[in-house]
C-alpha cells in the first residue's frame, strides 16, 4: 500500500476544472515530483492535499486513513505537513519563536493559559534541534522577517517538519533562490528524505531530476505523464510541453490558480 | 522528532527577552496601586471627593478595555460588540438582585460566568468569520443583546433598572458591609491590577503564543496543526468574561443599569480608547481610557460641544502616534524601539 494515495481528485472553479480526476501515489521513502507548466493546477493540488481547499470529489488516503473530510490541522496530526510557495513564516517573531511555535503545536497543549511557554525546556530543546537541522542556529534570536530569502525558505521548511510528518509537501522550495541557496536546499531535502516521503513541486528541472524518484506531469489539471525520473526525462511528449510547443497552455488557468492560492 | 542523525551540539541559547521592560511595567503597576489605593482616603482632605467616583469609573472601564485590547492586539480579533458583554455583566447583577440575592461576591462571579458563556455562544458563530464579517457579526450580536434588554420589562426595559439596595460584601460585627464607597474602590483597583497581571501572564502562556501566531499568520498556524478556531474561541470567551465582570462592577458602582450601556457606540468607544492607548501594548488600554475619560470630563465642564476636540484628539493620535500613546511612553522609558514595534509585546 502506498503511503499517500490520491484517487480521482476533482476541483472546479466555475467552468475551470483546476484538478481533473488526478490520481497519484507516493510511496514510503520516495521523493515524488509534481511538475507542469504554469497554471497546470499544481498549487491547487497541494491545497487540496493539505486541506486549505476542499475537493469536489475523489479520495485521499495517508497510510490507509481517509483524509478528504478532515480540517487542515487534523491532516497535520495524521502526518501530512506542507510548505508554502510564497514563504509563510512569522516575520515579526525571532527564528527561535517561530520554531517554538511550530514545535508547540505537537509537543504541548496550546490551551494552557497560565503556564509560561518560554520556560519550557523540552520545547526549547526541540526547537534548537530543529534550528540546527536546517542550519539556522546562528540566527536563533534574529527577527525572521530580516533573514535573507534563502534562510526564510529554510525556516518555512523547518516549520513544516516540526510535526515529524510521514509526508512533506514542498511547494516550490527553490522559488526565487540563487544557485548557492538552491544547492543548500537540495542538500536539506536529501537529508530530510531519510525521515519522510516528499511530494515536491518544483520548476527547477535540475533539482527535480537530481532529487525525484518518480515524477508526475500535470497539464490542464490532468495527469499528462507519470513515471520514473528517467522515463519522464526521455518522454518526447513531456519535452514538447516544456519546450513551449503548447505555449498557450494554462494562460487562462494561471489567474484562476493564483486566485485560489 | 526523528533527528537522531544530528546530535544536539549544546543546550539552546537563551531567548531574546524583554524582562527589563516587564520589570519596569510591574514597578509602575505597584506604584499606581499604592497611589490610587490611597486616593479615596486622601481625596476628602484635598477636596477632591467628587473625583473618587470618576477615578473608579476609569478603573472599571479600563478592565473592559484591557480585555478588548487582548482580543484585538493579541488574537487579532477586532470585536465591535464588546459593550454587549459589559451589558451582560450588568444585567446579570440586575437578574440576581431581582431574584433576591445580595451577596456581592456571588453576584460578580455569576456575572463573569454569564459573560463567558455568552461570549462562547456568540463566538461559535463569530469566530468562524474574519475581518469585516467578524466585525459585523460581533456588532449584530451586541445589538441583539441591546434590543433584548430594551424589551425586557421586568428588568426595566428602556427606562433602566435601579438597584435600590447596595450589594453586601460581608456581614461584619457592626452589620453588613456594602459594596460601595472606599471598599468598592479598593476592590475595583485590586481586581483591575489582578486582571492586568493575568492578561500579561496569558500573553506569555502557551495560549498567548499560539494566539500571537494566529494573529500574524493564521493559515500557517493551521498548516502547522493548530486548531485555530478553538483557540480563538477560548480567547473570545475569556475576554467576554472579563468585560462582563467590569459591567457587573459598573452596575454595582452606579446602582443603575440601562440598555444604553451596550449600545453599539459604546463598543466603538472602547475600540477608540484602545487605539488611542496603543493596540497590543500592555498599558495601552488603561492609558487610553484614562486620557479619553479625563479629557471628556474637562471639556464637558467648559463646553457643550466636547465631541469635536475629542475627534481631533483621535485624529492627532492616529497620525502622530499611530502605535498609541503607550508606545510613546515605551520609548521614553528607554525600552528599545525594536521591542515595542517588532515584538509587539506590551511594554510602556
Amino acid at each position: 500500500m502506498s503511503l499517500l494515495s490520491i484517487h480521482k481528485l476533482v476541483k472546479r472553479f466555475g467552468a475551470l476544472t483546476a484538478t481533473d480526476h488526478v490520481s497519484l501515489a507516493v510511496e514510503k521513502g520516495e521523493i515524488h515530483a509534481l511538475i507542469g507548466p504554469n497554471g497546470a493546477g499544481k498549487s491547487t493540488l497541494v491545497h487540496l492535499i493539505s486541506g486549505l481547499l476542499s475537493a469536489d470529489s475523489g479520495s485521499l488516503t495517508l497510510d490507509g486513513k481517509e483524509l478528504i473530510h478532515l480540517a487542515p490541522h487534523q491532516r497535520v496530526a495524521a502526518g501530512l505537513s506542507r510548505c508554502f510557495q510564497i514563504t509563510s513564516i512569522f516575520p515579526k517573531l525571532t527564528v527561535a519563536e517561530n520554531l517554538l511555535l511550530a514545535v508547540q503545536a505537537h509537543a504541548a497543549n496550546s490551551f494552557r493559559w497560565f503556564k509560561l511557554r518560554d520556560k519550557d525546556t523540552h520545547l526549547k530543546a526541540q526547537a534548537w534541534a530543529l534550528a540546527q537541522r536546517v542550519q539556522l542556529h546562528d540566527q536563533w534570536n534574529t527577527t525572521a522577517g530580516t533573514l535573507p530569502h534563502g534562510a526564510q525558505r529554510k525556516l518555512d521548511v523547518a516549520l513544516a517538519i516540526a510535526a515529524s510528518p510521514k509526508l512533506l509537501l514542498l511547494d516550490e522550495p527553490m522559488a526565487g533562490m540563487g544557485p548557492a541557496e538552491s544547492e543548500e536546499m537540495v542538500a536539506l531535502i536529501q537529508e530530510l528524505r531519510h525521515d519522510m516521503a516528499i511530494l515536491l513541486i518544483e520548476h527547477d528541472m535540475d533539482a527535480v531530476f537530481q532529487l525525484a524518484d518518480r515524477i508526475t506531469v500535470l497539464v490542464y489539471g490532468k495527469v499528462f505523464a507519470q513515471g520514473t525520473a528517467e522515463q519522464i526525462q526521455n518522454d518526447p511528449r513531456v519535452q514538447a510541453v516544456y519546450l513551449g510547443q503548447e505555449d498557450e497552455v494554462g494562460e487562462e488557468g494561471t489567474q484562476q490558480e493564483e486566485d485560489a492560492a | 522528532m526523528s533527528d537522531s542523525s544530528i546530535p544536539i551540539a549544546s543546550t539552546p541559547p537563551p531567548l531574546a527577552s524583554n524582562a527589563h521592560a516587564r520589570w519596569v511595567s510591574h514597578s509602575v503597576l505597584a506604584a499606581l496601586v499604592v497611589l490610587l489605593g490611597a486616593f479615596p482616603w486622601l481625596a476628602p482632605l484635598l477636596g477632591l471627593d467628587y473625583y473618587v467616583d470618576f477615578v473608579r469609573r476609569i478603573l472599571i472601564v479600563s478592565m473592559a478595555a484591557l480585555s478588548l485590547n487582548f482580543l484585538i492586539g493579541r488574537a487579532g480579533l477586532v470585536a465591535l460588540g464588546h459593550a454587549g458583554f459589559v451589558g451582560v455583566g450588568a444585567y446579570a447583577v440586575v437578574a440576581m438582585v431581582e431574584g433576591g440575592f445580595s451577596n456581592a461576591w456571588g453576584i460578580w462571579l455569576v456575572a463573569a460566568a454569564a459573560g463567558t458563556v455568552m461570549a462562547a455562544l456568540i463566538g461559535l458563530v463569530a469566530v468562524r468569520t474574519q475581518g469585516v464579517y467578524f466585525i459585523m457579526i460581533t456588532l449584530a450580536c451586541a445589538q441583539m443583546l441591546y434590543y433584548l434588554a430594551v424589551s425586557l420589562r421586568i428588568w426595566g426595559g428602556d427606562d433602566g433598572y435601579t438597584l435600590y439596595n447596595p450589594l453586601v460584601l460581608f456581614n461584619g460585627a457592626g452589620g453588613a458591609v456594602h459594596a460601595q464607597g472606599n471598599w468598592l474602590f479598593t476592590l475595583v483597583l485590586l481586581a483591575l491590577a489582578a486582571i492586568f497581571l493575568l492578561i500579561s501572564r496569558i500573553e506569555r502562556s502557551y495560549l498567548g503564543r499560539a494566539l500571537e501566531g494566529i494573529r500574524d499568520n493564521a493559515t500557517r498556524m493551521q498548516a502547522m496543526g493548530y486548531p485555530t478556531f478553538k483557540l480563538k474561541l477560548l480567547a473570545f470567551a475569556l475576554a467576554g468574561g472579563i468585560a462582563s465582570l467590569s459591567g457587573a462592577l459598573l452596575a454595582t458602582q452606579n446602582g443603575f443599569v440601562s440598555p444604553s450601556l451596550m449600545q453599539w457606540n459604546q463598543s466603538a468607544l472602547l475600540i477608540v480608547m484602545v487605539v488611542i492607548g496603543g493596540i497590543g501594548l500592555r498599558w495601552g488600554a488603561p492609558l487610553g481610557v484614562a486620557v479619553w475619560l479625563t479629557l471628556e470630563e474637562i471639556l464637558k465642564q467648559s463646553t457643550d460641544y466636547w465631541h469635536a476636540p475629542m475627534g481631533v484628539l483621535l485624529i492627532a493620535v492616529v497620525f502622530l502616534a499611530p502605535k498609541g500613546l503607550a508606545a510613546f511612553f515605551a520609548k521614553k522609558n528607554g525600552v528599545s524601539k525594536k521591542q515595542s514595534t517588532q515584538r509587539k509585546e506590551g511594554v510602556a
